[in-house]
């Protein structure tokens, strides 16, 4: 009894012990209102759903920690995918194609912190205003058009390995892997820490502030360009619009995976628990059914209750204290 | 004063966090006009005591007895109904708001159309501040405020509130020495008003001149209160510790005559001007000076943390030109800051991080985590860090364990020239003292300091030489075993033998 109530607390102590528990009960809840929630197939398309937020989130993850924002990465994921399809069209090697694409996720993304850190600029305005820029020249170079690319670079997004686990999402958790390890075991997830707790510290204990922001929002661009490939792979096609929107999905599972907003904490699990989280609620409403157009207002409020559960948990926590 | 009447009185009041007892059956009184103070080393329970009398806590048991009416526990409305105001050591004013805005904040004086009337408010601000003899003008905006008005402005503030009961946590920790004075004056005219205050502090010579009685709280126990006009330190300090005790072992000079750090005629417009000073191997060089003379920019300019306008630094014979702590750190010159919390902790990461931060960035591309573990725990140990584990986040510390942590972080880095500016602010006696045997072992080392501090004490007897700054000029350097604490006071204020103000 005292074992399993010490193990009760254990997991309420922790944000994403918290979520996973949410995350059981509405599936428990989807699977008895519609078994075919439970069905492999099911559970393998949530975890190819999940897999372009996962990588965006994981790129928020750094920013955040360390104290910045990028909300452009939206239209960079525009950018990208299209640069991407367009040249593939135009019959260029669907890898090269895509390299070319990451690459220009990295240099949209570290211009965000070149300007945010040489105008001594919060980074959250720098992206804001870049948004319309990114979008623009997407526009601008498709004249919006869509750019389809059916059958010519379709594996990343349709390959399963096992016949069973959609590549896709081999890739996101490899992402989580490069997150957690750049975190944990390197100098620069110290710094990300340390920047984003107390930056003037940081650069009182010898941190090179600016280089080392800068490498984070390039490593953020790195895995914005990772889910635009992945996002033209699964779709089949790119328009200006594609991404929109994906940003405040990303930075709403990071703090709902225990990083505030201040920055200084979080981990790579609490955002795969959030992101997760986020998938779960989507797809449960699908397979109970909910009507298309009611499923935001519910996914909205389903998002406000977990948040304000785990804020109760936690002054519920420091009272006990 | 022992006629009046008790205001507050706490009987047996008992609260306990998981299995720690923070306060244990303790008892407590106040009468109106008294100031009470209350000494313990950090982590005897004094912050829970005022959190308690706040209404940020809530006791386990016993008894609050406010103007006569018992109380089990205080909600943080009542307690503020009841006339119990709480000066925090952080300051809790808008600094971007007026000094009549922050005095009328939430209870604005508005005009028959609902809107604030800044007219009135300006007019009663001011003659609030008159009438308490205090000379800050009501429009000045809090934050181009200086940290001793702020201070006095959290009091008048209270005062308007129709406070009967203040209790000052550390009110004097960030002033100089005038402004401490100008603090205990007007600490003695809220006194004839009748009002009681309970005042917390580390320097224990301000309870000699306002405490009326003192309580000294040990390991969540009131152990003895004592009438100060029938006490003396020793007294207090022994109850504290439990133990008769100097804090200053003596410390014989051991610098050689070589030299680490030679500064010629250094300058910063509007800081300091033309300082010129040596440093040799084991010294400790001592800085006296009010606030304000300039000392803590000066060590920032060696540190790297700011740009000097002209003059020169050599380390060991060679030009120290840092344009970045980094540099000077890669240099061996270290410093641990005055403002703890701002500029030295992260302090929602771990004693582990924080310990290991500046090693990691210089040495370690690749964290080694098992060495890492290992040198903390060692360092943890060497320095008597107390602390739940290397995962306990350094900001649940007390300030003595997580100034120990910030000292551990530069032994783990390999600094050379340590540069201490107040390292003992905040900090209690236990840790003060192992603070000060932590200096004395790297100077024995061969390492060297220099110890900016305002506390005279602590900068006669740790230093060799002390190096008096006014006004941004060194003005004279003196023998710190040749000179007492009257002589280096007098230095500091500029006063010459006859009591005159010098230049």
């Amino acid at each position: 009894m005292l074992f399993a109530k010490r193990l009760g607390k254990k997991l309420l102590a922790n944000q994403w012990s918290f979520l996973l528990i949410v995350v059981l009960i509405l599936s428990i809840v989807a699977g008895t209102i519609n078994s075919r929630y439970w069905w492999v197939g099911n559970l393998t398309n949530l975890l190819g759903q999940i897999s372009v937020l996962s990588l965006v989130a994981c790129g928020a993850t750094i920013l955040i920690i360390s104290g910045n924002f990028d909300i452009s990465v939206g239209a960079n994921i525009g950018l990208s995918s299209v640069v991407m399809a367009m040249l593939m069209r135009n019959g260029l090697f669907s890898p090269v194609a895509a390299a070319t694409g990451l690459l220009i996720a990295v240099i949209c993304a570290s211009l965000i912190g070149v300007a945010a850190i040489a105008f001594d600029a919060p980074s959250f305005i720098v992206s804001l205003a870049a948004i319309g820029v990114y979008q623009g020249i997407a526009l601008f170079i498709t004249q919006g058009t869509i750019q389809t690319i059916y059958g010519q670079f379709e594996t990343l997004g349709s390959a399963k390995l096992f016949n069973l686990i959609p590549l896709l999402f081999v890739i996101a958790l490899i992402g989580y892997g490069v997150l957690h390890f750049i975190l944990a075991h390197t100098q620069l997830g110290r710094c990300v820490y340390a920047i984003g707790n107390n930056q003037r510290a940081a650069y009182l204990a010898g941190i090179k502030v600016n280089r080392r922001k800068l490498t984070f929002f390039a490593i953020n661009g790195a895995f914005v360009g990772t889910a635009a490939m992945l996002l033209l792979s699964r779709v089949g096609a790119a328009q200006p619009s594609t991404g929109t929107g994906i940003e405040l999905q990303a930075i709403g599972s990071v703090v709902i995976g225990g990083a505030p907003m201040s920055g200084g904490k979080g981990n790579a699990f609490g955002t795969f628990c959030g992101v997760l989280l986020w998938g779960v609620i989507g797809n449960a409403l699908n397979m109970i059914r909910v009507d298309p157009y009611i499923q935001d207002v519910v996914i909205g409020l389903l998002i406000i209750l977990a948040v304000a559960v785990s804020s109760l948990r936690l002054r519920a926590e420091r009272v006990m204290k | 004063m022992s006629t009046s009447a008790e205001i507050l009185t706490i009987r047996n009041l008992t609260k306990t966090f998981g299995d720690t007892v923070a306060l244990n059956q303790v008892n407590f009184s106040l009468r109106a006009g008294e100031v009470h103070c209350l000494v313990g080393e950090n982590g005897a329970g004094k912050s829970t005591l005022i959190k308690i009398l706040a209404g940020a806590e809530r006791p386990d048991d016993g008894v609050i007895v406010v103007f006569d009416k018992e109380h089990r526990y205080l909600s943080p409305d009542e307690s503020l109904q009841l006339g119990i105001a709480t000066i925090y050591q952080d300051l809790q004013l808008v600094t971007s708001l007026t000094v009549a805005e922050n005095i009328f904040l939430g209870r604005e004086i508005v005009t028959k159309f609902g809107v604030v009337d800044y007219t009135a408010q300006h007019r009663r601000a001011t003659e609030l501040l008159e009438s308490m003899n205090i000379s800050i003008p009501s429009n000045a905006i809090v934050e181009t405020l200086s940290p001793a008005h702020q201070q006095t402005l959290q009091i008048v503030k209270a005062l308007h509130v129709n406070a009967r009961i203040m209790i000052m946590d550390e009110p004097t920790a960030s002033l100089g020495i005038e402004e401490t004075n100008a603090l205990l004056n007007l600490v003695r005219r809220l006194v004839t008003k009748q009002i009681g205050i309970i005042y917390i502090s580390h320097y224990l010579q301000e309870i000699f001149e306002i405490g009326d009685r003192v309580t000294v709280l040990k390991d969540g126990k009131a152990v003895q209160t004592l009438t100060v006009a029938n006490s003396d330190v020793a007294t207090i300090t022994r109850h504290m510790i439990g133990r008769e005790h100097s804090l200053f072992a003596s410390r014989k000079s051991i610098a050689s005559s070589d030299l680490v750090l030679q500064v010629h005629n250094l300058s910063k417009r509007d800081h300091f001007a033309e300082v010129s000073f040596d440093l040799h191997q084991g010294e400790i060089l001592g800085f006296g000076g009010v606030i304000g003379a300039g000392r803590t920019e000066l060590m920032n300019v060696i540190f790297g943390a700011d740009l000097r306008d002209s003059g020169d630094i050599l380390l060991h014979g060679h030009p120290l030109n840092c344009a970045s702590p980094r540099s000077a750190i890669e240099r061996g010159v270290v410093m641990i800051p005055e403002d703890r919390k701002l500029l030295a902790l992260f302090d929602a990461r771990s004693v582990r991080e924080n310990i290991a931060v500046v090693d990691n960035e210089i040495n370690h591309f690749w964290l080694k985590l098992g060495q890492e573990l290992r040198a903390v725990q060692e360092l943890i140990r060497r320095l008597h860090i107390v602390t739940a584990g290397t995962g306990q986040t350094i900001g649940s510390l007390s300030g003595g364990n997580q100034q120990k942590a910030v000292l551990a972080r530069w032994l783990l880095s390999k600094g050379d020239l340590f540069i201490f500016d107040e390292p003992t602010k905040g900090v209690d006696i236990g840790a003060k003292e192992q603070i000060y045997e932590l200096m004395a072992a790297l100077v024995r080392e061969g390492r060297s300091i220099l110890l900016v501090s305002s506390e005279l004490p602590e900068l006669l007897a740790m230093s060799d030489r002390i190096a008096i700054m006014r006004s941004g000029k060194l003005v004279t350097m003196v023998d710190a075993r040749q000179t007492t604490p009257r002589q280096l006071l007098a230095l500091l204020l500029g006063i010459d033998d006859n009591g005159e103000f010098t230049r």
